[in-house]
C-alpha cells in the first residue's frame, strides 16, 4: 500500500502545440543549467578546459532556448504554461556523474555528445505517444536537430588532437576531497 | 496536469555553489531532494535542515530553508528537539552513513522509537568522504582503505535492518542513477506522517569502489515494484533488506499502513489533559495566600 507521489507527469498523448514548446524550452533551459553548473565546478576544481567547453555549452543551450521562446511567443503570447521543471529529469542535461575534476577537454566534448544522443533517444520514445500532429512535428524537428547537434560536436572532436598527452599523468595533486 | 506549484524547485537552492568533487552523488541527491520539496509545496521559511558533519551533511547550505550543520553524529537529537520546540516545521535530517551509523549511531534507536515527525536521508557512499576515504561502517568487508591497507575484517552494518528492526514506519532505499524515482520517494518520506528513512547509495566518486558508482547502478538496481513486494508487510521488508550490499534494491521496504500518533502528537495530548486538570490561573493566587 504505497501512496503515490503528488508530482505529476507529462501525458504526451494529450500535450498541445503550446505545451509542447514549453516542454522544449524547459528542456535546453535544464541543459543550459547544468552546464553552467557543471562548468563551475570545474573551474573550483582547477580544470580549465573542459570548463570553458562546458561554459560555451551554456551559451549554445541558452541561444536554443530563446529560439524556442520566440517561436513560442509569436504563437501562443503570454498565455500560462501547462508544463514545469519538476516534470522532466535530465534529458538533454548532463548527468551530474559525467563530471570528474581533472576531466580532458576531450571527455568534456565526449559528455556534451552523450546528451545530445540522450536526448534524441528522448524524441524519438515520445514520438510513439504523441497524437497531435503539430506536436508531431515540432518533435520530429527537435529530434532532427540533436542529430545535427551530435554532427556538431563530433567535427570539434575530430579537430582535437587524438587522446591528451597529459592524461593518466601525474601532474600534481589528486582532486581536493571537500 | 496540476497547476503550478506555489515554490519550485529553484526556490529551495541557495546562492551557496556546492564544492563537492565533480560527479558525486550528492549533486543529484540535492537536486531530487529540491524537486521533492517542491511538490510537497512547504515554503522555504517552514523547511529546516539538520545535518551532522561530512561531505553530504553540507546540504543544509545548498538550501534556502532553515539550516543547522551541527555536530558529527549528533543530527538527530538535535533535529529532535527542533521539531518538539516547533512542530509546525518540517525536518528534514540529512548526512552521511559515518555521521549516521559510526559516531551517531546510537541516537537512531532512540529517534525511531520516539517516532518524531522527522525525515532521515542518509547519503551512504560506504567511505568517509570528508575525511578522504577512511573506512565507514558500511564499507564491504575486505575493502581496502587508508585505515584498512589490508582490507576490512569487519561485516558492514545494514541500515535498512537497523531501522526496520528498531521499527521505524517508513524505510526506503533510493539511487539517483534513478532519479525520478529517488525524488518519488524522498517526498513520499517526506509525506509519511511519522518518522521516515530513506538509505541513498550515492557514491563517492573519489574514493568510493567502481561497483558502487552511478554507471554500476544502473546495471544494478531493482525496483522493489519489479517484485511485487507489498510494502505493508514487515517481514517481507526485513526479508528483502538482508539483501543489502549484495542487491541494489529501490523503493519503498516499509510503509506502516497505520501510522501510530507521532511523539509530537501524544505530547500535546498529554498536555491537553494536564491542561484540564489544572487549576484556573486566578485560584492560584489564593491557593498561594492560604499556605
Ligand atoms: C567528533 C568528531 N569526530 C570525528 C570527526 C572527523 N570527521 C568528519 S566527517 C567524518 C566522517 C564523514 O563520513 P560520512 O559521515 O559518511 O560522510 P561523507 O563525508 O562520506 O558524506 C569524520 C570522521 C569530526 N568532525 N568530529
Ligand atoms: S570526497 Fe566523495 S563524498 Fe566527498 S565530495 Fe568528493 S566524491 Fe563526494
Amino acid at each position: 500500500m504505497t501512496r503515490q507521489p503528488q508530482t505529476p507527469s507529462i501525458d504526451f498523448t494529450a500535450l498541445t502545440l503550446k505545451d509542447a514548446l514549453d516542454l522544449a524550452i524547459l528542456i535546453e533551459e535544464e541543459a543550459r543549467d547544468r552546464y553552467e553548473e557543471l562548468s563551475a565546478q570545474l573551474v573550483l576544481h582547477r580544470t580549465p578546459g573542459a570548463a570553458a567547453f562546458f561554459s560555451k555549452m551554456v551559451r549554445i543551450e541558452e541561444l536554443h532556448r530563446k529560439q524556442l521562446l520566440e517561436e513560442r511567443t509569436k504563437a501562443f503570447g503570454d498565455q500560462p504554461s501547462a508544463v514545469r521543471r519538476e516534470m522532466i529529469f535530465d534529458i538533454e542535461a548532463p548527468d551530474y556523474d559525467e563530471a570528474r575534476a581533472e576531466m580532458t577537454t576531450r571527455q568534456a566534448l565526449e559528455t556534451a555528445l552523450r546528451s545530445e544522443e540522450k536526448a534524441h533517444r528522448f524524441f524519438v520514445e515520445v514520438l510513439s505517444h504523441v497524437q497531435n500532429p503539430e506536436v508531431k512535428k515540432l518533435f520530429e524537428e527537435l529530434r532532427d536537430e540533436e542529430v545535427e547537434h551530435q554532427q556538431l560536436v563530433k567535427a570539434e572532436l575530430a579537430k582535437l588532437p587524438p587522446g591528451d598527452p597529459l592524461q593518466g599523468v601525474d601532474v600534481g595533486d589528486g582532486p581536493a576531497p571537500q | 496536469m496540476t497547476a503550478p506549484a506555489v515554490f519550485e524547485a529553484k526556490h529551495y537552492k541557495s546562492e551557496l555553489k556546492p564544492i563537492w568533487c565533480p560527479g558525486c552523488g550528492d549533486f543529484g541527491v540535492l537536486q531530487g531532494l529540491y524537486r521533492a520539496l517542491s511538490a510537497v509545496g512547504r515554503p522555504p521559511h517552514e523547511v529546516a535542515f539538520i545535518s551532522g558533519i561530512g561531505c553530504s551533511s553540507r546540504i543544509p547550505g545548498y538550501t534556502t530553508a532553515y539550516g543547522f550543520n551541527t555536530v558529527h553524529g549528533r543530527s538527530l537529537p538535535i533535529a529532535q528537539g527542533v521539531k518538539l520546540a516547533n512542530p509546525d516545521l518540517l525536518v528534514v535530517v540529512a548526512g552521511g552513513d559515518g555521521d549516521g551509523f559510526s559516531i551517531g549511531g546510537g541516537h537512531v534507536a532512540h529517534a525511531v522509537r520516539r517516532n518524531i515527525d522527522l525525515t532521515y536521508l542518509v547519503m551512504d557512499n560506504q567511505v568517509y568522504g570528508l575525511t578522504k576515504g577512511q573506512l565507514s561502517p558500511t564499507s564491504p568487508k575486505g575493502l581496502e582503505t587508508v585505515t584498512s591497507p589490508l582490507g576490512s575484517l569487519e561485516d558492514p552494518i545494514n541500515p535498512l535492518l537497523y531501522m526496520l528492526a528498531y521499527g521505524a514506519g517508513f524505510v526506503a532505499q533510493a539511487t539517483p542513477a534513478d532519479m525520478p524515482g529517488m525524488t518519488a520517494l524522498i517526498e513520499e518520506a517526506i509525506r509519511y506522517p511519522g518518522f521516515s528513512f530513506v538509505n541513498i547509495q550515492s557514491p563517492c566518486v573519489t574514493f568510493g569502489e567502481e561497483d558502487q558508482q552511478l554507471k554500476a547502478h544502473k546495471t544494478k538496481m531493482k525496483t522493489l515494484a519489479s517484485l511485487k513486494h507489498d510494502s505493508s508487510n514487515q517481514l517481507a521488508a526485513l526479508d528483502l533488506a538482508r539483501a543489502y550490499g549484495t542487491e541494489l534494491y529501490t523503493g519503498v521496504f516499509y510503509r506502516n499502513p497505520n501510522p501510530p500518533p507521532t511523539y509530537e502528537a501524544l505530547v500535546k495530548l498529554r498536555q491537553a489533559e494536564q491542561s484540564k486538570k489544572a487549576r484556573p490561573h486566578h485560584q492560584l493566587l489564593e491557593a498561594y495566600l492560604q499556605k
